[in-house]
Formats: structure tokens, C-alpha cells, sequence
């Protein structure tokens, strides 16, 4: 079996990826990019926690352990659910946010969208 | 005396307030709608008849007054409650006595006189009611101080007569020197209402703190005269508070009767018409004063100091004045000094203990001073508003009326024996010798400023023959040798240049077209003609010359008439009135010294110097050409530096400090506060703007690290709670 660690290593891979990423790219597109590689790596550990923390659903026989303790594990998994749908929300807001900016200004480098500067 | 009598007291303050009111309201629309001529006659009699009333029932008042015992002349009149404050209660009260009823009449007297005066010799004037609502108001203010019963009241009359005074030095604003003559005697008078209102203080304070021993007065009235001179025999035990409350009221009374460090307002104000001159600055409220001084005098009595330090300024100021007297030549200015040093006279008898004398002198003082400012003011229209001596010489053939009236009262002023200045100059000059009130370490300065004052009374004597004599007699008619150039006079200056441009004047205030348009077709109406080489003077109009002869003839004899039988003085002082001293000497009487003799030698050898320098006119060394000027002459002319030295120290000197101090404390300090914080709130905004840089990789960056950083806090937060 894979041991936790290198789930969590791979994870923290990702996450420092896609945190690069945002930081040193120009193109927005590739800027969501890694900010999806980013909320996976984090769905990543979620689910490696879930399946190797203590209490699993796997694990549990139904009716020896109980049922909040059973609950608590359970978050792990659905909580990466919620990621994906917000990440997709996400997603969809900002692309209309892209396609508008490219329209009005025919670029969509994020360099030259520096009007709050100091 | 009767309630009746006794309420005759608010008419007499009452008609020259709304005469004043009369003429600020309606004067100028009488005058529009009746015609110039005519309506300007009707307000004239408007503006002189309170007067004259108030001077009939001031008649009546102190007939009422003199049919009492002499310790029942003392009535006290109260209108209503004017201030009260928990414990401290100061009524609207008049008190009539002899000193005040004096001052009245002399006020109300005199001053119907110049009314009526005025209303010639500012016949030609455009605003010719708001002249006569000024001069009224004058009045009343001038009758609010004499007759207040308390010190409150009198200093609103102190006050009020300041404010005449200052509307009417300056009432051709239009000429800056006017208004800043005005500005001066009012800025200078300040600094004697700054004595004035300490010692007021003093006064209150040192009664209420001591109020064991002085006794509470009767219904909180802290400031009445009735509480407040009595108890100050008590002062005895405290003769340094005595002194000071002396002094410092002397300072008040030095600012507003121009006295030696404060008298140089006074030539200034000469810069006003003529008849206030008379009124204002010769007559009545320069000798408020004396006035003041005399109603106080339990303090000075009570301090030998204070009365010593008013004798030496009232001599050096009488000297001062002049010696600056013989530099002149502007005539109305030969009689400003001859005044500021008439009033040292009047504060010398008050130092010697002789506060009769004083006011016997103010009383003379105003018939013949009022005689001769109002004789220059004839001579000064007769010469076409000329008012320079160079310019004289033989009017005497012209000007019959004035000429004499002047000459009596030129006479009266410089001692000419039996006439009015010769009994009350004795009676001072006697005082002043016999006292031994005012003495400071073992010195009698009183006496040596007598005999100071004997040798001024030599000088007036001589002065004032050389007005006379350059005024009036000589062979030469300088106005028909005049050049050009010798045109100084910048009197009508403003009225000439009032249209020069569109909407601006001179001064640079804006009018409407419509007003202007108006000032053009008012300015023909106020050009007076100049003096020219054939100019021929004619003699005033009756309304100027009656009040000429009058005073005139008041200066002859109204001094022998007061004099006699020590009328005045027991009328004013009867025996026991003085609460310390004993009663002042009479001249030639207690003294040893023949001092009649020596004052009759004094006035007749002035005026016999003066006739015999100035018999032939204009010496040349008086001439024009300053050039040929005694250093000396030149010296006085130019009040030997005194006024350029204060002017310089004072007003220059105290602008600088004052520009210093703005410099220093507001620009440097305050400002350098208010603005170091906005300097640093700026510079950390310019700091920290830089963190704004607008590329959104940065603010990721800032994030992930603050990220790393909460999380390094939290985390060795937990790990240092698991230990």
C-alpha cells in the first residue's frame, strides 16, 4: 500500500507548484490553472487524511463505532466535494471575468492590469 | 434741594443723546428734502439747542446745589439697576456735588458755545449731520463721566468721550493722516485706560479683601463714590496700596489729559475740524483727567509719593510742551502744546495738594483755550483753511473781532494781571511753592516744579505773543508772497482725487457707477479755494464771532469773579472737605516769597520779549527755509525726537518684535507642528505606497508568505503548548 507520506508529499509538491505558478506567470489562464493545482493538491492531502486517519469508513464496522466519530471522517471526503464545486464556480466567474477584460482591452496580460498601483 | 431739581439731573444727560440721535437719524433727510441752506440751518439749531438747555437747567441744579449747607452738597440720583451680580451691585447713579455741577457747566456752557460756532465754520461741510451727531454725542459722554457716581459709569463717559474723540480727529477719513491721527489718540489712550482700569481694580480688590476693616457698603455698591472715598482714609495703614492706586490712576489720567510719556496724541489730534479741537481737546475732555484726579483725591492726598510723581510730570510736560511750543508753525499746533502744557499746570496744583487750583485752572483754561482755538478756526477760514503762521501777518486789519477776542484771550492765558489765567496760574503757582504735600526722600519737589512752572508761565507768555504778534500784526501780508511751492497743505487733498478713475477711488474702494457719478457732482460743493497771492480775509460770520466775544469776555473777568473772595475754592473745597491734608495755602499769604510779583514779571516779560522779536513779522531765521533754523528751534519743532523715538521704538520696534514673534513662535513652532505631522503622515504614505504596486503576483506573494508566516506562529504556539 502507498504510505500516507507520499501522498502528502505529492501534495505539497502541487501546492508549491501551483503557488509559483500564480506567482510568476503572466497569462490569467494558466494563473487558474495553478490555482486548480493548488485546491487539488489540497483535495489530495484531504482524501489521503480520510483514508489514513484513524477512524475510516472503510474500517468501521457499522454499529461498533459511533455515529459523530463516524460523521468526523466522513467530512474529509465530503468536504473535497465542496472544493470541486466551488472551484468550478470559481472557474466560471472568472473566465467571464477574463473574456471581458480581453474585450476591452484586447490583452489579457495580467502586468498591464496594474491600475490600483500606488 | 428738591426731587424736582434732582431730576432735572436725566434731562440734562438726555438732550444731548437725543440731540445726537436726532441728527444720526433724520439729519440727512432734512437736509435732502428742505434744501442745503435750509436744512442745514434747521439742524444746526437742532444740535445747538440741547445744549443750551442742558446748560439752563444745569443752571438751575446748581443754583438748587449752592442753597444747601456745604456739607448737603453731595445729592445722589439713581436711575435704575444696571449691574447687579450676587454681592456686587453698580446702579446707573449720578452724583451732583460741586465738582460735577463745575464740570457741567463748563461742559455744557462751552460747549453750546462751539455748537454754535460749528455750525458756521462747518457750513460748507457735506457731512454736516454726522459731524453734529459725533460732537453731541460728545457731550453726552462727556456728561455720563463727570456726573457718574461710580467708577464704572464714569469710565463708559472715559470711554465714550475716547470714541468722540476718535470719530471726530478723524472725520475727513478720507485723508489717511486723518484717520491716522484718529487711530493714534485712540491707540494711546489705551495705554492710559490700562492704568486706569487697574487701578479701578486695585481698588475693588483690595476694599473686598479688606473688607473687615473698610466695612461692607450698603447694598453691594463696591464702586460708588460714596463707599469708596470715604473708606479710603483708611488707606492710611497702608500707604504703599495708597500709591499705587494713585499712580496707576494717573496713568489713566496722563493718557487721556496728555501727559509727558503719553501726551503725543494730542498735537495729532489737531488733524480734526477746528471746533472740535476747541471742544474736545482744549476745553473738556483733556480735562477729564484733572477732573479725575481731583474726585480721587483722597488716594493722592493720602500718598506724598504719588503726588510728588504728578507734580514732576506735570512740570517737565508743561516745560516740554513749551519749549516744542516755539518750534511751530502750523498755529492750531502752537496751541496743542500750548494746551498739553497748560495741563501740566493743572497737574501740578493737583500734586501740590491744591486740587482746587487745578480745576479753577481747567475752568480758565477752558474759557480762554476754547477763545483761541476758536479765534485760530476764524483765522483759518478767513485764510482759506491755510493754517501755516508763515503765511499771516497784519490780519488785525481784516479781522477786527477775532483779532480782539484773541488778544484778550491770548492776554488771559499768558498772566496778563487781573485777567482770568493770571488768578488761577497764582493760585497754582502759590500751591505749588507754599505746599508741603508732595515731598519724595526729603526733597520738596512741589516746589521745584513751582518754580519750573513759574518759568514756563514766563515762556507761555512769550509763545503766545509770538502767535499773536505773526497772526495778527507786522507790516508784511505773507499770503501775497507766496510760491507755489510753499502750497503744503493736503487738507482737500482726498476730496480732489475722490473721482480720479472709474469705480476706484484714491483709497481703492469700489463704487457703483450711480455713486460715483454722485461723488463727481458732490465734489465741486467741497472744494474749498486755496490761499493766493490776493486772497482778501473777511471777518466771520456772526454765529462764529458771538461765541468769540463771549469767551472772550469770560477769559477777562471770569477768573477775578471766581477768584473773588475764594469763591471757587470754598465752593469746591469748603473746610473740612480734604479728608487729610489741611487746607492749600492761599498765595502771597502764607509763603514769604512775593510771588505775585514774581508772576507778574513772568507774563508781562514774556509778552514783552515776544513783542519785541516779532514786531517787525517773520524773523528769517523762521522763515521758510529750515535751513537757516536754530539748531534748537529746529530741535523743538520735531518734539526733540520724543515722538520719531516712540514711533520708531514703539510702533516700528513693536512690530518687529511682533514680526519676531510670529516668526519665531507661530511660523517657526505652531506651524512646524501642524506641519511635521503632515510631513511624517506623508512621507510614510509616499513609504508605503510603494507596497501598492498594482501586479497582482505581488499581492499572491505577499499572501503566501503571510500565509507561512500565521502558520509558523500558530504552529509554534501549539508546539510550545504541547510542551
Amino acid at each position: 500500500m502507498v504510505p500516507l507520506g507520499a501522498y502528502v508529499g505529492l501534495g505539497l509538491f502541487m501546492f508549491t507548484m501551483g503557488m509559483i505558478g500564480v506567482m510568476i506567470r503572466r497569462n490569467p489562464i494558466v494563473i487558474f490553472m495553478c490555482i486548480e493545482l493548488m485546491l487539488n493538491a489540497v483535495n489530495l492531502t484531504f482524501l489521503a487524511f480520510a483514508r489514513y486517519g484513524p477512524v475510516t469508513p472503510a474500517k468501521a464496522v457499522v454499529g461498533t463505532i459511533p455515529h459523530n466519530v463516524l460523521q468526523t471522517a466522513m467530512s474529509g471526503q465530503v468536504i473535497v466535494i465542496f472544493v470541486m464545486a466551488v472551484a468550478a464556480a470559481e472557474v466560471a466567474v472568472g473566465l467571464g471575468i477574463i473574456m471581458a477584460i480581453f474585450r476591452l482591452r484586447q490583452s489579457i496580460d495580467i502586468d498591464e492590469m496594474s491600475l490600483l498601483r500606488g | 434741594m428738591g426731587s424736582s431739581t434732582n431730576s432735572l439731573i436725566w434731562i440734562i444727560l438726555g438732550l444731548p443723546l437725543a440731540g445726537s440721535l436726532i441728527q444720526a437719524l433724520f439729519g440727512k433727510r432734512v437736509i435732502d428734502s428742505m434744501g442745503v441752506a435750509k436744512g442745514r440751518r434747521v439742524m444746526g439749531t437742532l444740535a445747538v439747542l440741547p445744549i443750551a438747555i442742558a446748560f439752563v437747567l444745569g443752571v438751575i441744579v446748581t443754583l438748587a446745589l449752592s442753597n444747601l449747607a456745604p456739607e448737603a452738597r453731595s445729592q445722589i440720583v439713581t436711575l435704575c439697576d444696571w449691574i447687579h451680580i450676587q454681592t456686587l451691585n453698580v446702579p446707573f447713579e449720578t452724583l451732583i456735588d460741586p465738582l460735577s455741577m463745575t464740570m457741567v457747566l463748563v461742559i455744557t456752557g462751552v460747549g453750546a458755545l462751539i455748537h454754535l460756532y460749528a455750525t458756521g465754520y462747518m457750513g460748507e461741510e457735506q457731512d454736516y449731520s454726522r459731524f453734529f451727531t459725533y460732537l453731541n454725542l460728545f457731550i453726552s459722554c462727556m456728561l455720563i463721566l463727570v456726573l457718574a457716581n461710580n467708577l464704572v459709569l464714569m469710565f463708559i463717559g472715559w470711554e465714550g468721550v475716547g470714541l468722540c474723540s476718535y470719530l471726530l480727529i478723524a472725520f475727513w477719513y478720507k485723508d489717511v493722516a486723518n484717520a491716522k491721527a484718529g487711530n493714534k489718540a485712540f491707540i494711546v489712550n489705551r495705554i492710559g485706560d490700562w492704568g486706569l482700569t487697574l487701578g479701578m481694580f486695585l481698588i475693588f480688590s483690595f476694599y473686598a479683601t479688606h473688607a473687615g476693616e473698610f466695612g461692607a457698603p450698603k447694598d453691594g455698591r463696591w464702586l460708588s463714590y460714596d463707599y469708596i472715598l470715604p473708606a479710603a482714609t483708611k488707606l492710611i495703614l497702608y500707604p504703599d496700596t495708597a500709591t499705587a492706586i494713585a499712580l496707576l490712576l494717573f496713568i489713566g489720567a496722563c493718557g487721556k489729559s496728555a501727559q509727558f510719556p503719553l501726551y503725543f496724541w494730542l498735537p495729532d489730534a489737531m488733524a480734526g475740524p477746528t471746533p472740535v479741537s476747541a471742544l474736545i481737546h482744549a476745553a473738556t475732555m483733556v480735562t477729564a483727567g484733572v477732573f479725575m484726579v481731583n474726585r480721587m483725591h483722597v488716594f493722592y492726598e493720602l500718598s506724598p509719593f504719588a503726588s510728588a510723581v504728578v507734580c514732576c510730570i506735570g512740570a517737565f510736560t508743561a516745560l516740554f510742551a513749551a519749549l516744542i511750543a516755539f518750534g511751530q508753525t502750523d498755529i492750531k499746533k502752537v496751541l496743542a502744546y500750548s494746551t498739553v502744557s497748560q495741563l501740566g499746570f493743572m497737574f501740578v496744583a493737583c500734586g501740590a495738594g491744591a486740587y482746587w487750583a487745578g480745576m479753577f485752572h481747567v475752568v480758565t483754561h477752558a474759557f480762554f483755550k476754547a477763545c483761541l482755538f476758536l479765534g485760530s478756526g476764524a483765522v483759518i477760514y478767513a485764510m482759506a483753511h491755510n493754517q501755516d503762521m508763515r503765511n499771516y501777518g497784519n490780519l488785525y486789519k481784516y479781522l477786527k473781532i477775532t483779532a480782539w477776542t484773541m488778544l484778550i484771550a491770548t492776554l488771559a492765558i499768558a498772566g496778563f494781571p487781573g485777567l482770568s489765567g493770571f488768578w488761577s496760574k497764582e493760585a497754582i503757582l502759590g500751591a505749588a511753592i507754599g505746599n508741603q504735600h508732595a515731598i519724595a526722600q526729603g526733597i520738596n519737589l512741589g516746589m521745584i516744579s513751582g518754580y519750573v512752572a513759574l518759568f514756563v508761565a514766563m515762556l507761555t507768555a512769550w509763545y503766545m505773543a509770538r502767535l499773536a504778534m505773526l497772526t495778527f500784526f507786522g507790516k508784511q501780508e505773507r499770503w501775497r508772497q507766496i510760491h507755489p511751492h510753499h502750497e503744503s497743505h493736503a487738507h482737500h487733498a482726498a476730496h480732489e482725487h475722490a473721482h480720479t478713475h472709474h469705480g476706484e477711488d484714491v483709497f481703492g474702494f469700489y463704487y457703483t457707477e450711480e455713486e460715483m457719478a454722485r461723488r463727481a457732482a458732490d465734489t465741486p460743493a467741497e472744494h474749498h479755494h486755496e490761499l493766493d497771492l490776493n486772497h482778501e480775509p473777511h471777518e466771520v460770520p456772526p454765529s462764529m464771532w458771538w461765541p468769540l466775544v463771549i469767551l472772550a469776555a469770560l477769559s477777562a473777568v471770569g477768573g477775578f469773579l471766581l477768584h473773588n473772595n475764594e469763591a471757587f475754592r470754598n465752593w469746591l473745597y469748603p473746610e473740612g472737605k480734604l479728608a487729610v491734608l489741611t487746607q492749600s495755602v492761599v498765595p502771597g499769604e502764607a509763603s514769604n516769597i512775593p510771588l505775585t510779583l514774581y508772576s507778574i514779571i513772568a507774563a508781562l516779560g514774556g509778552l514783552t520779549i515776544g513783542y519785541l522779536v516779532y514786531r517787525k513779522g517773520l524773523p528769517k531765521k523762521e522763515g521758510w527755509d529750515l535751513n537757516k533754523w536754530s539748531p534748537f528751534r529746529k530741535w523743538a519743532g520735531n518734539q526733540f525726537g520724543y515722538d520719531a523715538a516712540v514711533v520708531n521704538s514703539g510702533v516700528e520696534g513693536g512690530g518687529e518684535i511682533g514680526t519676531g514673534i510670529w516668526k519665531i513662535l507661530d511660523v517657526g513652532l505652531v506651524d512646524g507642528i501642524v506641519n511635521g505631522i503632515g510631513a511624517v503622515a506623508m512621507g510614510a504614505g509616499r513609504t508605503l505606497r510603494k507596497m501598492q504596486t498594482g501586479y497582482v503576483r505581488n499581492y499572491a506573494m505577499s499572501m503566501t508568505f503571510g500565509g507561512i508566516l500565521i502558520l509558523a506562529i500558530v504552529i509554534s504556539v501549539f508546539m510550545a503548548g504541547a510542551k
